[in-house]
């Protein structure tokens, strides 16, 4: 039983800008989630995640372009007029109520009686994984805990959106999972329209419907995961991603030389700009390069190889069992169904170097 | 000696300091005869009591002390409300500026401040009236209560008022749901120095309303005097201040 029963809207963010003191922190953003989907906005810290989120929720204001809801437009209104409901970074929970008082926030702020706002908060409860916590106190609760109470608290306000800001930070990591599950779970009984912020790339790519690329103030690109990893729009975005070899040369008859091999290249002749991820290169003593490892480092789940010669520089991230020592001369296979020329890159954007920026982007 | 005991030791300290002019102001109420060198009065009776309260004047003094008192610590408190918000949420050289300046009427005995005030106060037609008095004691309640609120602002409060706003609460519900009951010690605290300040001012009240006197006018001209009256005035004027605090103490227990 939905209280008010408020439609479930698409989000449309149009130039949305905001600037702080000189800084711009949102560039003229446009973002658009439809109805029902869940997108997950993914980038480093500081490029705007958290001040569009706000944005959306009316907690911060902005300097301009529209926010639409469904068919609303909620860029004037105030936040608790826009029916969206917030997850934070911290649970923010009601320390003088119990947990259900705090689950059912929106219903007593309403006005709605005490006996309906319990029966309503019990269900919540369950549905979050904590049946029977109705009457406990809430610091008593570890901090999963009380994150599902402030997402059963989320759900109860009925909201067209649901903006989850990194609401698995303060979790611990082997709790993450779980929560992770069930956000997905109840966003996609509920068909809520969800826009879920993290800097993780690994969770964006399992949390995501939808995944967008956000980097100062901007998104760059906004897909399904595997298009973020596997098709990127930019190197920018492949190196996000962990798509670190990024290759430059020309292409000639639909051939371009990558080291001593030739690859086939798909698409016009002139300049072009290709990337593999590090874990599609395979170690082949019959492949068309031969490199030198330079350093050979244990991640727990492989080993990450960087591998060179003359001109070329690689990664590779290969199983333990296979993994060769620093200083080995290795044959490397290049998977041409693997190999992804990227779209948009000019020349400039993959030279040899990375620029500090995108140094930092990676760490 | 562990932690807890150097605590009960301070504590112990503390009430028997906080209470030994007390214990001697309720015997002195009550000595009708009280000779040096004797430890106690040779002969108790109600005889400050009857003077202090025979005339009606203390009982009028007290009645005009509460409405004022009342009064001032209200508007201190909703007029400091916005600024002490403001504040808590600023940094910067010119935070500490504006700090200063509010603070400055501290540093003024609030009997220049009043005489100042009165000279306006006359002209305006508000010298001797409860408007004039509650002005003037505001000057010196506003600051306190204005520094003491400050603190209530804290980033949690803030963020459990987001929390709200996001979940669709309006102004007044927020104020009620999340605001009140999270900062409800400190303002206590502040709401509670406010009227001490206004209930037992002397100063400001002598200079712009010594013809509406205020319960510590009408203590005075006994103290030195007629010690046992005074005693007896004392404690009337101890009570609203052990009220009040009773009060804060309990607000505060309930807000945690």
């Amino acid at each position: 039983m939905d209280q008010g029963g408020a439609e479930i809207g698409g989000l449309a963010c149009r130039g949305l800008t905001v600037a702080r003191g000189k800084a711009p922190v949102l560039r003229g953003l446009d973002l658009e989630v439809p109805a029902g989907t869940r997108t997950v906005l993914v980038g480093p810290s500081g490029a705007g995640k958290t001040t569009l989120l706000r944005a959306i929720a009316g907690l911060e204001s902005i300097d301009g372009g529209t926010i639409e809801l469904g068919s609303r437009r909620i860029d004037r209104l105030a936040a608790h007029r826009r029916h969206c409901a917030v997850v934070f970074q911290e649970p923010r929970l009601l320390p003088h109520l119990d947990a259900a008082e705090n689950v059912a926030f929106a219903m007593r702020a309403a006005g709605v009686g005490r006996r309906e706002r319990r029966a309503r908060a019990t269900v919540l409860l369950a549905d979050v994984g904590l049946d029977g916590f109705g009457a406990r106190r809430v610091n008593e609760l570890s901090g999963g805990e009380q994150q599902r109470i402030a997402l059963a608290r989320a759900l109860c306000a009925d909201p067209q959106i649901l903006l989850l800001d990194e609401p698995l930070s303060a979790v611990d990591t082997n709790r993450r999972e779980d929560l992770r599950s069930l956000i997905v779970a109840l966003q996609q009984d509920r068909h809520l329209t969800t826009v879920f912020v993290t800097h993780d790339r690994a969770e964006a790519a399992q949390l995501g419907e939808r995944v967008a690329l956000m980097l100062e103030g901007r998104i760059v690109q906004h897909d399904e995961p595997r298009a973020l990893f596997e098709r990127p729009s930019s190197p920018i975005v492949a190196r996000f991603f962990g798509s670190t070899n990024i290759l430059r040369g020309v292409v000639r008859n639909g051939q371009m030389p990558v080291g001593d091999a030739i690859v086939a290249m798909p698409g016009p002749d002139g300049e072009a700009c290709v990337t593999i991820r590090p874990e599609r290169l395979r170690l082949d003593p019959d492949g068309p390069l031969e490199l030198q490892v330079l350093e050979a480092t244990y991640t727990g789940t492989g080993v990450r190889l960087k591998l060179a010669d003359r001109e070329l520089r690689l990664e590779a991230t290969v199983p333990p069992a296979v993994a060769p020592v620093a200083g080995e001369w290795v044959g490397i296979a290049l998977p041409l169904e693997d190999i992804w020329r990227i779209p948009s890159a000019l020349p400039a954007d993959a030279a040899g170097e990375p620029d500090p920026d995108l140094e930092r982007w990676r760490s | 000696m562990t932690e807890r005991r150097i605590g009960r030791w301070v504590g112990a300290t503390a009430i028997v300091l906080f209470a030994a002019p007390l214990a001697v102001l309720v015997v002195q109420a009550f000595a009708e005869v009280w000779r040096y060198p004797a430890l106690l009065p040779q002969q108790l009776g109600l005889r400050g009591f009857r003077v202090a309260f025979g005339s009606g004047d203390a009982g009028r003094a007290t009645v005009d002390s509460l409405e004022v008192a009342v009064t001032t610590t209200a508007l201190a408190t909703v007029i400091a409300w916005p600024a002490a918000r403001a504040l808590a949420r600023s940094h910067g050289p010119r935070r500490t500026a504006v700090l200063m300046v509010l603070a400055l009427p501290l540093l003024v005995p609030p009997f220049a401040t009043g005489t100042g005030l009165a000279e306006w106060f006359i002209r305006l037609g508000l010298a001797d009236t409860r408007l004039g008095l509650v002005l003037a004691h505001l000057t010196v309640v506003l600051p306190y209560v204005l520094l003491v609120l400050i603190p209530a602002f804290s980033p949690r409060v803030i963020e459990l008022e987001e929390m709200a706003r996001s979940l669709g609460t309006g102004p007044v519900r927020r104020l009620l749901l999340v605001t009140l009951p999270s900062t409800g010690a400190v303002v206590a605290a502040a709401a509670l120095l406010g009227f001490l300040v206004s209930w037992s001012q002397y100063g400001s009240s002598l200079a712009v309303g010594g013809g509406l006197p205020m319960l510590p006018l009408t203590l005075l001209p006994f103290v030195g005097a007629d010690p046992t009256v005074a005693a007896a005035l004392s404690l009337l004027f101890l009570v609203p201040a052990i009220l009040a605090l009773a009060l804060a103490s309990r607000g505060t227990r309930e807000a945690l």
